[in-house]
C-alpha cells in the first residue's frame, strides 16, 4: 500500500538533510507538490503515480530533489555507511570518518596524559579528578568535529575552544575542602554546561535560531541513544575478550581497563556523533518514539501517585534528599515533552500527543508544587548548603519552564498563538539553563568557600 | 511552436510581476496562469519560477506571506510592492519599445 503522507515526508526530510534549503523554502515546495498531486489525482492518476510525477517535475528545482527521485526510499538504510556516488559527498564522508578516528585517538591519549603526573584512572585518589574533568576530555573534540564539518568561521572556532580551555583552567585551579560539596556539584553540572557550549559549536552563526536549536535537541537525544547502544556493544566486546583470554590463563583485564575502555569510550561518543550527523533525518529519529511510548505511562504513574497521596493522606516529602528526586522528575517530564514536540510538524493540527504533553506538564507541576511547599519548610530549618541552593535553583527553573510551556500550550489550544511561538520560547529558555549551570560551576564554589 | 529559452527567461520577470499586479499569488498558481495566458505555449518549470520568486523577494520587489487555503494547506503568497510596481513600469516601457520596433518592421515587410 502506498503511503502518500509518509512519502511526502521522507521527500521533504531528504531535502532538509541534503541541501542548504531554508525551512520555508521546503514548506513552499511541499505545498506546491501537494497541489500538483491533487490535480494529477483528479485527472485519474493514483497517489503513487501522482507523487512520482510531482517529484519529478519539482526535480529540476534543484539537483537534490532530482536525486531523491533517483534513489528509492527503500535504499535509505544502505546509504548510511556505504560510499555515496556523488564524489563531493563521498569525499566529505571519508574526511569525516578520518576525523572520527583521529579525534577518538586524541581524546583517548589526552585521557592518558594525567597518568604521567601520577593520576591513575582506576585509583580512588584520582577518581574525582577524572569525574570532574571527563567532559573536558571529550566534548571539545565533538565541538571541533561540528565546526570542521559545518565550516565555521575561525573566530567562532577560537571562541568556542577558548571557552573550553578557560573552563578547564578555572575548575582545576579552584581548591576543594572537605566535604567537597561544591566540587561534586561542579562534577555533575559541568557536563551539562559544556554540552550546551558544544551546542553553540553545532549551531554556529545561527545560534539564536529556534529551528536550529531544536535540531540540536534532536541531535542530543539521538546521540545519547546511539551512544548507549554502541557502549553496550563495547561492553560485550570487552567481556568477550577478557573471557577468551582467561581460557588460556592470560589476564588482560588490566589492559582492557587501561586501553580498551579509555580509547573505546572516547570512540563511542565520536562514532555516535558521526552516525547521527550522517543519518540525520534520513531515518526516523528514535527518541521521539521512545518519548511517545513512555509519556502515557509516566502520566498514569503520576496521576496514580497523586490519587494515592490524597486517599492515604500521606505526605512523603519529609526527606530533604527527595528534592533531587523531584528535580529528576521535572527533567524527565521536560525531556518527554520536548522530544514529542521535536517530531511534530509546525503546521500540524493539535493532536492527542499535544494533549498528553499538556496533561503530563500539569501533573508534574501539581506534584512538584506540593513537594516544594513541604521541602522548603524543611530546608529553612537546616540552613543553606550548596547542594540545596543548586537543587532548589534547578527545581524553580524547571518549574518556570514547565509552567511557561503549560501556559503556551493552553494559548495554542485556544488558537491564540502559533505552535512556532511555543517552540521558540522553549528553545530560548535553554539560555537560562546555560546561565544557571555556569553559576553553579563557577560562582557557587566561591560563595561557599569551596566546601 | 517552441519559444526560445532565452526569450522565456527574459520575459519571465515582467510576466511574474504583471501577474502579481493582478492579484497576490503563489508558485503553483502562477505557473498555471502563465500556461493559461499563453494557451499552453509557455510552459514554465518549477525550477525556473522559484529561483526567480526568491530573487525578486531578496531584491525587495515583492513581499511574501503565508496563508492557509480552504483545505488547510499553507501556501506562500507573493505580493508586489511599490518598488516592484516601478520596476514593472520600467520593464513595460522597455518591452513596448522592442514590441513597437518589431511591429513597425513587420508592418513594412508586408507592403
Amino acid at each position: 500500500m502506498f503511503d502518500l503522507e509518509f512519502n511526502i515526508r521522507s521527500w521533504s526530510d531528504y531535502l532538509r538533510s541534503h541541501g542548504s534549503f531554508k525551512n520555508t523554502d521546503i514548506l513552499e515546495m511541499e505545498s506546491h507538490l501537494r497541489d500538483e498531486i491533487d490535480e494529477l489525482t483528479q485527472n485519474g492518476l493514483n497517489a503513487e503515480e501522482a507523487f512520482l510525477i510531482g517529484v519529478k517535475r519539482l526535480g529540476n528545482v534543484n539537483q537534490i530533489s532530482h536525486e531523491f527521485h533517483k534513489v528509492n526510499s527503500d535504499d535509505f538504510w544502505k546509504h548510511l555507511l556505504v560510499e555515496s556516488k556523488d564524489p563531493i559527498e563521498s569525499r566529505k564522508a571519508r574526511t569525516n570518518i578520518r576525523l572520527v578516528i583521529a579525534f577518538s585517538l586524541f581524546a583517548g591519549t589526552l585521557l592518558k596524559v594525567p597518568e604521567l603526573f601520577g593520576m591513575q584512572l582506576i585509583e580512588d585518589s584520582s577518581a574525582m579528578f577524572y569525574f570532574k574533568n571527563i567532559s573536558l576530555f571529550l566534548f571539545p573534540f565533538v565541538a571541533l568535529f561540528f565546526m570542521v564539518n559545518h565550516a565555521s568561521s575561525r573566530k567562532w572556532k577560537i571562541a568556542i575552544l577558548s571557552v573550553f580551555i578557560m573552563t578547564a583552567m578555572i575548575i582545576n585551579i579552584y581548591p576543594s575542602y572537605s566535604p567537597s560539596n561544591t566540587e561534586l556539584l561542579t562534577a555533575f553540572h559541568l557536563p551539562i554546561l559544556l554540552w550546551l557550549v558544544t551546542g553553540l559549536a553545532f549551531l554556529g552563526k545561527e545560534w539564536r535560531s529556534g529551528r536550529k536549536r531544536m535540531d540540536f535537541i534532536r541531535f542530543s537525544g539521538e546521540t545519547f541513544i546511539y551512544g548507549v547502544l554502541i557502549f553496550c556493544g563495547l561492553m560485550v566486546f570487552i567481556l568477550f575478550s577478557v573471557m577468551l583470554f582467561s581460557a588460556i590463563q592470560v589476564d588482560i583485564s588490566r589492559f582492557t581497563v587501561e586501553y580498551l575502555i579509555v580509547y573505546g569510550g572516547s570512540a563511542v561518543l565520536m562514532v555516535a556523533v558521526y552516525l547521527v550527523e550522517a543519518k540525520k533525518s534520513v531515518v526516523e529519529n528514535f527518541t521521539p518514539i521512545l518519548a511517545k511510548i513512555f509519556s502515557p505511562l509516566f502520566l498514569m504513574t503520576m496521576v496514580a501517585f497523586l490519587i494515592a497521596m490524597l486517599v492515604l493522606g500521606k505526605s512523603p516529602f519529609m526527606e530533604r534528599d527527595f528534592l533531587i528526586g523531584f528535580d529528576f522528575m521535572l527533567v524527565l517530564v521536560l525531556a518527554l515533552v520536548l522530544y514529542v514536540i521535536s517530531s511534530r510538524g509546525l503546521h500540524d493540527k493539535a493532536n492527542v500527543h499535544d494533549y498528553l504533553n499538556f496533561a503530563l506538564i500539569v501533573a508534574a507541576l501539581i506534584i512538584n508544587s506540593i513537594a516544594l511547599a513541604a521541602i522548603l519548610f524543611r530546608l529553612s530549618m537546616y540552613g543553606i548548603t550548596p547542594n540545596k541552593v543548586a537543587a532548589l535553583g534547578e527545581n524553580i527553573l524547571l518549574m518556570i519552564n514547565l509552567a511557561g510551556l503549560a501556559w503556551l500550550y493552553s494559548s495554542y489550544f485556544r488558537k491564540k498563538i502559533e505552535f512556532q511561538q511555543l517552540e521558540n520560547w522553549q528553545t530560548e529558555y535553554f539560555s537560562v539553563y546555560a546561565v544557571w549551570m555556569a553559576v553553579v560551576v563557577f560562582l557557587l564554589p566561591i560563595m561557599f568557600g569551596f566546601r | 511552436m517552441e519559444i526560445a529559452k532565452d526569450l522565456v527567461a527574459a520575459s519571465a520577470l515582467p510576466i511574474v510581476l504583471a501577474i502579481l499586479k493582478e492579484s497576490d499569488s503563489y508558485g503553483y498558481s502562477i505557473i498555471k496562469r502563465v500556461k493559461e495566458l499563453s494557451s499552453d505555449e509557455i510552459n514554465w518549470t518549477e525550477g525556473m519560477l522559484y529561483p526567480i520568486l526568491h530573487r525578486l523577494e531578496a531584491q525587495e520587489l515583492i513581499d511574501s506571506y503565508w496563508k492557509e487555503s480552504e483545505n488547510g494547506r499553507k501556501r506562500k503568497y507573493y505580493r508586489i510592492n511599490e518598488t516592484g510596481l516601478r520596476e514593472l513600469e520600467m520593464q513595460r516601457n522597455q518591452w513596448m519599445t522592442v514590441h513597437s520596433a518589431l511591429t513597425q518592421l513587420w508592418e513594412t515587410e508586408k507592403h
